[in-house]
This record gives C-alpha cells, sequence and structure tokens, in this order.
C-alpha cells in the first residue's frame, strides 16, 4: 500500500503541464571569457518599465555558475553596491555610448577591474499570465472532503539578454527567451496538480544560450 | 538601519553643517489602504543616518544638528536643512501588481554661513520591490531603501550643479545678488511655505524632468 502511494507521488511529480519554448541568440561581436574575468547580471531600469523578476536574475546568476562548465558570475548587488551610484535604475547608462563617459567616473574602472567583470548582461522581460479557464469546486464535512472539475492556465514567460563587452564599450549581442506553459489541475475528490515550470524553464534556456554566446 | 554603500566620486570641498529636523529621529508613516483599514510604515532614524552618511561621503567635512541647536555655534561654509515633503506608497492589492512601491518627496534647503538661502531644491524619489512573503512588511521596507538610494544618487549626480553649494566656500552670498524673499536659516516653518524666486524645482520619477532657476 506504501510502496503504490510513493509510486502514485512520484508519477504525479514527474508529470508536468505543456511548455513550448524558443530560445536564439543575435551576434554582434567575438566573444570569449579569460581567465579571472566574470559576468554580472543586470536587471534593466524599472524606471524605464522593466518588470524582471528577482528571483528570475538569481535563477540565472545560479544556472551559468552551476555544471561543469560554470563561468564567473558576480553577484548583481555587489556589483551594484561597489559601483554606487552609477548603476541605480536612475543612473544606469541607456546604452554602450555612457560606458566610456562612466568608466572615466572616479574610482569606476578600479572597482569593474577588481571586480573583473568583462560582460554586462541586461535582462529585460517578465512572465505573465496570459490566459485561464476551468473550474473548480472543493468541499468538505465532517466524512471527509474533496475536489472536483477541471482548471487551466497559460504562462508567457519572454525575456531578453542583452550582452555588453566592457573591453570594447559596446553590445557583443542578444539572446532571447520565449517560453510558454499550460498548467493543468484536474480533480476527482483528489486535485492533481500538471504544473508547467514556464520561468523555470525560461531560466534554464536562457542561462545555457548566454554561456554558450559567451565562452562560445 | 539602512545604509547607503560609499559612493565612487570625488568629495566636494566644503564644510557643512547639516541641520535634522525632529521626525527624522523616529519616522511613521500611515496610509488608509483600500481593503486594509491601515499600513503603517515605520522607518525610525533611517532619514536621520541615511543624510548623515550621503553627506559625509560628498562633502569634506559634516556636523550634525539637532533641530534645536543655534546654528551661529558652529563652524561651516554651509547649512543644509533636508525635510521631507511628501511620502506614499502603493501595495499589490491597490496596483493588482506583485510590487511594493514608495515615493518620497525631500526638500533641501541650503544656507550660506550667515543664514541666506542659496537654494531650495525638491527631490523626488522611487523605489519599487517585489513581493515576498505573507505581510509584505520587508517588500514595502525595501522599497523605501530603494527610494532613499534613488534619492541619494540624484542628490549625487545633480547636486553640485544645482545649488551651486561648492561657491559657499568662498564665503557667504553677496546680499545684493540674493532673492529679495529669501529665508533665512532658523527662521520658522510657517515663514518657510513661499518659495523664493530662486527656488529650483527637480520632480523627477525616472529622469529630471524640470530644473528652473
Amino acid at each position: 500500500m506504501l510502496r503504490s502511494s510513493v509510486v502514485t507521488i512520484l508519477a504525479v511529480l514527474a508529470l508536468g503541464g505543456c511548455v513550448t519554448s524558443h530560445v536564439e541568440d543575435a551576434r554582434e561581436t567575438v566573444t570569449g571569457l579569460k581567465e579571472g574575468e566574470s559576468v554580472v547580471i543586470m536587471a534593466k531600469s524599472y524606471h524605464a518599465g522593466n518588470e524582471t523578476e528577482s528571483d528570475y536574475i538569481t535563477c540565472v546568476e545560479k544556472a551559468l555558475r552551476g555544471g561543469s562548465k560554470g563561468i564567473n558570475v558576480v553577484p548583481h548587488q555587489r556589483f551594484v553596491d561597489e559601483l554606487f551610484p552609477w548603476f541605480e535604475p536612475r543612473t544606469v547608462p541607456a546604452d554602450t555610448k555612457g560606458l566610456p563617459i562612466l568608466m572615466d567616473r572616479p574610482g569606476v574602472k578600479q572597482a569593474v577591474a577588481k571586480l573583473g567583470v568583462r560582460y554586462i548582461v541586461w535582462l529585460d522581460g517578465d512572465t505573465e499570465r496570459v490566459a485561464e479557464g476551468g473550474s473548480l469546486s472543493c468541499a468538505a464535512g465532517p466524512g471527509g472532503g474533496g475536489c472536483f472539475g477541471f482548471a487551466w492556465w497559460q504562462n508567457d514567460a519572454d525575456y531578453e539578454a542583452t550582452v555588453w563587452d566592457l573591453d570594447d564599450f559596446e553590445s557583443a549581442g542578444s539572446v532571447t527567451a520565449d517560453v510558454s506553459g499550460t498548467s493543468f489541475l484536474p480533480a476527482l475528490v483528489v486535485p492533481i496538480p500538471l504544473i508547467a515550470r514556464t520561468q523555470t524553464k525560461a531560466c534554464k534556456g536562457l542561462a545555457n544560450q548566454l554561456r554558450s554566446f559567451i565562452v562560445q | 538601519m539602512p545604509t547607503i554603500p560609499e559612493p565612487r566620486l570625488e568629495k566636494i570641498p566644503v564644510d557643512v553643517a547639516v541641520r535634522m529636523p525632529a521626525n527624522f529621529q523616529e519616522f511613521v508613516h500611515t496610509e488608509d489602504v483600500l481593503g486594509k483599514s491601515k499600513q503603517t510604515i515605520h522607518l525610525g532614524s533611517s532619514n536621520a543616518n541615511f543624510f548623515r552618511q550621503l553627506f559625509g561621503y560628498m562633502f569634506d567635512s559634516v556636523v550634525v544638528l539637532g533641530p534645536d541647536d543655534d546654528a551661529r555655534d558652529y563652524q561651516f561654509d554651509a547649512l543644509i536643512e533636508p525635510s521631507i515633503e511628501g511620502f506614499e506608497f502603493s501595495t499589490p492589492n491597490q496596483t493588482q501588481s506583485q510590487d511594493y512601491s514608495v515615493w518620497i518627496r525631500y526638500r533641501l534647503n541650503v544656507f550660506d554661513r550667515v543664514g541666506t538661502r542659496a537654494s531650495s531644491w525638491t527631490v523626488s524619489a522611487y523605489g519599487k520591490s517585489q513581493k515576498e512573503g505573507i505581510t509584505g512588511g520587508d517588500s514595502l521596507r525595501r522599497a523605501a531603501v530603494l527610494a532613499m538610494r534613488d534619492a541619494a544618487a540624484l542628490i549625487i549626480m545633480q547636486m553640485d550643479n544645482v545649488s551651486k553649494i561648492r561657491q559657499l566656500a568662498d564665503g557667504p552670498l553677496d546680499p545684493a545678488a540674493a532673492e529679495p524673499e529669501t529665508q533665512v536659516a532658523g527662521a520658522s516653518p510657517q515663514d518657510d511655505d513661499e518659495a523664493p524666486a530662486s527656488v529650483i524645482g527637480v520632480f523627477a520619477i525616472g529622469g529630471i524632468d524640470d530644473v528652473a532657476q
């Protein structure tokens, strides 16, 4: 009995919703990462309306660092603090044309060199629920309870990572991840969630492509 | 206690005194929020610490005056009086989003060493933080800290140009050149309601929209 229950739970956990993903890059220059060089992952400014989630940034940082092909990633908060106030939402350079002026500010070049940052990766985009439907109702009484019905929802994750090369003060290119996932929740007494990990898929897809893009 | 990192800048060679208003030591803001009776944010002495730290990084020397200290007892080139003109926040319930937002509007009055007002500057700052946890109290506080950092960034970038505070190291303003309605340091708050013609307004969320002299 216990064994069959465990098998059932594992089977449910192994199931997931439907996810379709599309990840691609557009290269503008040759890239590469030398020994001791790092990247930093930054969200574009919320002053410009960007809504990139902080946990998505953390996820991309971890995914880039992880595995045998992991690369050096400087935590974004450390980078922002070390270069205060020049990477605050109000002051971040809008494009690479502002980089030479920024680097000439007192202590900026030295701080970037100390951290070993070669590339700044700017993330833009978010995950949104774009559709949902179905109905599910649950009831409970003295003799027990249960749910009946079917619900579904669709999340779209659209992210773009733009890579700036601090050696040449130019954009190296961009990587985009467009992921759509539909989750289902059928319930016949017990609800069985079939969750599409849309944002996680977009994080891992973008990070893998980004690593290939930077390291070549 | 929220702190700002040490900024990458060259100090402005001016000895300043900073007069902290009484509410900077224990700042509490309460707002009626739709769906909740009231929501309160306690910032304690964050504002006092923030300006003490910021001006300490920006100027050659800083002496902090209490609300009742007589400025004439101290030596300085310029006296800065920060105050909060406005504080607002929004919650995810209000905006149908996952974000807490905080807007703070500071006023910085700058006086020369004899008490003639050199400039009066409004700094509008904005901070946004995504909801974490059930109550969201930490997220709201983080949004307030981000708004203070935003104010710090704006003050660092613009203060020297906008307030011309650097010139005060050369001595007090020429009284003939001062605006006739210029206020005097230590004047009562009621007298301070009318801004002089030289008031500089910087009203910005995400940029400086209006700088008029």
